[in-house]
């Protein structure tokens, strides 16, 4: 603001402008893991009259949210995922909770009173423990930090001074006749986005608080900006199928800081904390835990009708190795998708999950109806029969019994 | 000049208390032996800051909810009604925390609804002029059984003071007046709605909203925090209550 022209009259006219300096607070510079210390101690109760008021409002969400019945009820998952939060959730390790929501979407969110929702799209696009872990730890960061009071503070700080500052103006001009209107606004302007770079600086900080929290606890650091990359290149994906251009996440609007910032920053930190003992993975663990999940996870992501994403998406899980699993929805997202060619293609994804021992009974159907349509009926026959064996009181069974006899 | 400082009185003495119920066209107000369950009362209090953010304030709340409890026992016991009061979710034998929530959640819904069709000026058509139309259905009739009551009210009730910051700026913004810049700003308020269910149809019978804002720097309409100003709401809430237009035809 300061290089704007003030006149002398200007400020007499009642626009002192000082307050709008500190309100345009820099963002975007990188914070060093190293830096952060958690500020909330095993079992932190709020002291202050506005964390207490904000606490009390969070255990009514939480009680809903507890609830809920998007929640899914596993309790060896969510015995498992609290085990996660106790290894990186530092000093408040055994205050977190975490709800998994049944969302279909890259998410997970917060609380100032220490509970954590995770959208069950985000254990979706997980490749392993240490992955989860940097979730986990980053939204921990959060809370280790009380990031949801300094934000409430920072916003109170700011529209107070707006509101004064309007204020000022107006009488300002009411006695001199000096309209400073448009100067109001632009520091109206430049407040409301300093409040969006704010919350920018508290997800870096986040971000850096999580590298350093699964690093100590002896995961591979490296994992959390895999995180970020997978994001970019799926919404890239998402983007190209649609003849779209992708969004790039970044405004001066935005939240969160752009996924590519992110990465990049979360490269330079991660190699900043890792240790010769910060190396685990726990990919079998992570995929015993999720267990049948992954598969009602995979099919609520084909019905959200984005092939690009998913077909990225499938990949990516699959460059730890393909399955029938993976490859029976890569097969389910072309034939969803429906254009010209994309029954061949689903027809061969069907072919290849049918040769893995994990494939679902489902696949053995449509690589039968495939075949069919190919005109090899013996082997179609064969396939389909092969359903019924594996799915005898499947819904569909009795019209594929049908489709056998004629 | 005059103009200018008969403008600031009237602003100072504006201010109001407002409430507008609704009652279904047979609401006959519960009166003699009747029994009432009030559900798990929601209340808020809180602090407007400077920049008009309300910023709750959990004794305050605590107190407020006390209050607010107390006074509704006591104008229930004047009706005749017995009274009974949630606390908690699951503090009714033989009906587990989730049904309570789960009534609760469908009256958030229905009670949405209401407040944008009866309220908010998006009147539906097919309800014009038929008082209030709106049912919890069966599950709020099980819910009667399960409890043997006979009606359940709900309850919500906000309350806002304006910090020391924020009546500087009221003063000022009336102040203002007298050099030709009116900028009168709100300070606290209250916001608060019931509404009465009749357990044995599930029909919401009755449902009235009272709202108290006031421009004028340190006046306010009640304290929910102090006894008195709990009972004053729970009187100007639910004092008057107004039979249902076939009802009132009828007498």
């Amino acid at each position: 603001m300061s290089d704007l022209p003030l006149t002398r009259r200007m400020m007499l006219g009642g626009l002192g402008c000082a307050c709008c300096g500190g309100l345009a607070a820099p963002a975007g510079a990188r914070i060093p893991p190293g830096s952060l210390r958690p500020v909330v101690t095993p079992g932190y109760r709020p002291v202050d009259a506005d964390e207490q008021g904000l606490w009390q409002q969070y255990r009514r969400v939480e009680e809903e949210i507890a609830g809920s019945n998007l929640l899914i009820r596993d309790d060896a998952l969510a015995r498992y995922l609290g085990g996660i939060a106790g290894r990186v959730g530092g000093p408040a390790a055994k205050d977190l909770r975490i709800y998994l929501a049944h969302v279909p979407e890259f998410n997970a969110f917060m609380a100032p009173t220490g509970f954590m929702v995770v959208f069950s799209g985000l254990l979706l696009r997980m490749r392993d423990e240490a992955q989860l872990a940097g979730v986990i730890g980053h939204e921990a960061g959060h809370f280790l930090l009380r990031h949801q009071l300094r934000a409430w503070r920072d916003m109170k700080r700011k529209t107070s001074a707006l509101t004064f500052l309007g204020m000022a103006a107006g009488l300002g001009y009411g006695a001199t006749g000096i309209y400073a209107g448009g100067l109001v606004q632009l520091a109206q302007t430049g407040a409301i986005l300093s409040l969006f770079a704010y919350s920018r600086e508290l997800e870096a900080e986040a971000d850096a608080m999580g590298v350093k929290q699964i690093a100590e606890a002896g995961y591979d650091p490296a994992a959390m900006p895999e995180t970020w990359q997978s994001l970019i290149a799926e919404t890239e994906a998402s983007a190209a199928m649609r003849r779209k251009r992708p969004r790039r996440g970044y405004s001066l609007l935005a939240t969160h800081p752009a996924p590519a910032e992110r990465m990049a920053d979360l490269r330079l930190s991660a190699r900043e904390v890792a240790g010769a003992g910060s190396t685990e993975r726990g990919r079998d663990r992570y995929l015993a835990a999720l267990g049948e999940h992954r598969r009602a996870f995979l099919d609520d992501q084909v019905k959200l009708n984005d092939p690009g994403a998913t077909l990225y998406l499938l990949r990516y899980l699959a460059s730890d190795g393909w399955n029938g699993l993976l490859r029976f929805y890569e097969g389910e997202t072309w034939r969803l998708r429906g254009e010209a060619g994309d029954n061949l293609l689903a027809g061969r994804s069907y072919a290849a999950a049918v040769a893995y021992p994990d494939a679902p009974a489902e696949a053995w159907r449509q690589h039968g109806y495939q075949l069919l349509r190919e005109g090899r009926r013996d082997e179609g026959r064969a396939a389909l029969r092969r359903y019924l064996a594996l799915a005898p009181s499947a819904p569909d069974a009795a019209i594929v019994r049908q489709s056998l006899a004629s | 000049m005059p103009r200018r400082v008969l403008l600031a009185a009237a602003l100072l003495l504006s201010g109001c208390v407002q409430t507008r119920q609704f009652a279904d066209v047979e609401f006959a107000p519960p009166e003699g032996d009747y029994s009432l369950l009030v559900m798990r009362p929601d209340v808020s209090v809180g602090l407007v800051t400077p920049g008009g953010l309300v910023e709750p304030r959990a004794d305050w709340t605590e107190q407020a909810r006390a209050n607010l409890l107390r006074a509704l026992a006591a104008q229930q016991a004047g009706r005749g009604g017995r009274t009974r009061i949630l606390e908690r979710r699951d503090e009714i034998a033989g009906i587990d925390a989730e049904t309570v929530a789960d009534l609760e959640r469908l009256h958030q819904a229905v009670g949405a609804s209401i407040a944008y069709h009866k309220y908010m000026g998006a009147t539906l058509p097919t309800k014009r002029r038929q008082g209030l139309d709106w049912t919890l259905g069966e599950d709020a009739v099980r819910f009667g059984k399960a409890t043997g009551m006979d009606y359940a009210l709900f309850l919500h009730a906000e309350d806002s003071f304006a910090s020391t910051g924020r009546v500087a700026l009221q003063v000022l913004g009336i102040a203002g007046c007298f050099i030709g810049f009116c900028a009168p700003q709100g300070g606290g308020g209250q916001a608060a709605y019931a509404s009465l269910v009749d357990l044995r149809t599930g029909e919401i019978v009755w449902f009235n909203i009272l709202q108290t804002q006031s421009l004028a720097p340190g006046i306010g309409f009640g304290d929910i925090r102090t006894p008195e100003g709990a009972a004053q709401m729970v009187e100007r809430l639910l004092g008057r209550m107004k039979a249902g237009r076939n009802v009132r035809a009828r007498q």
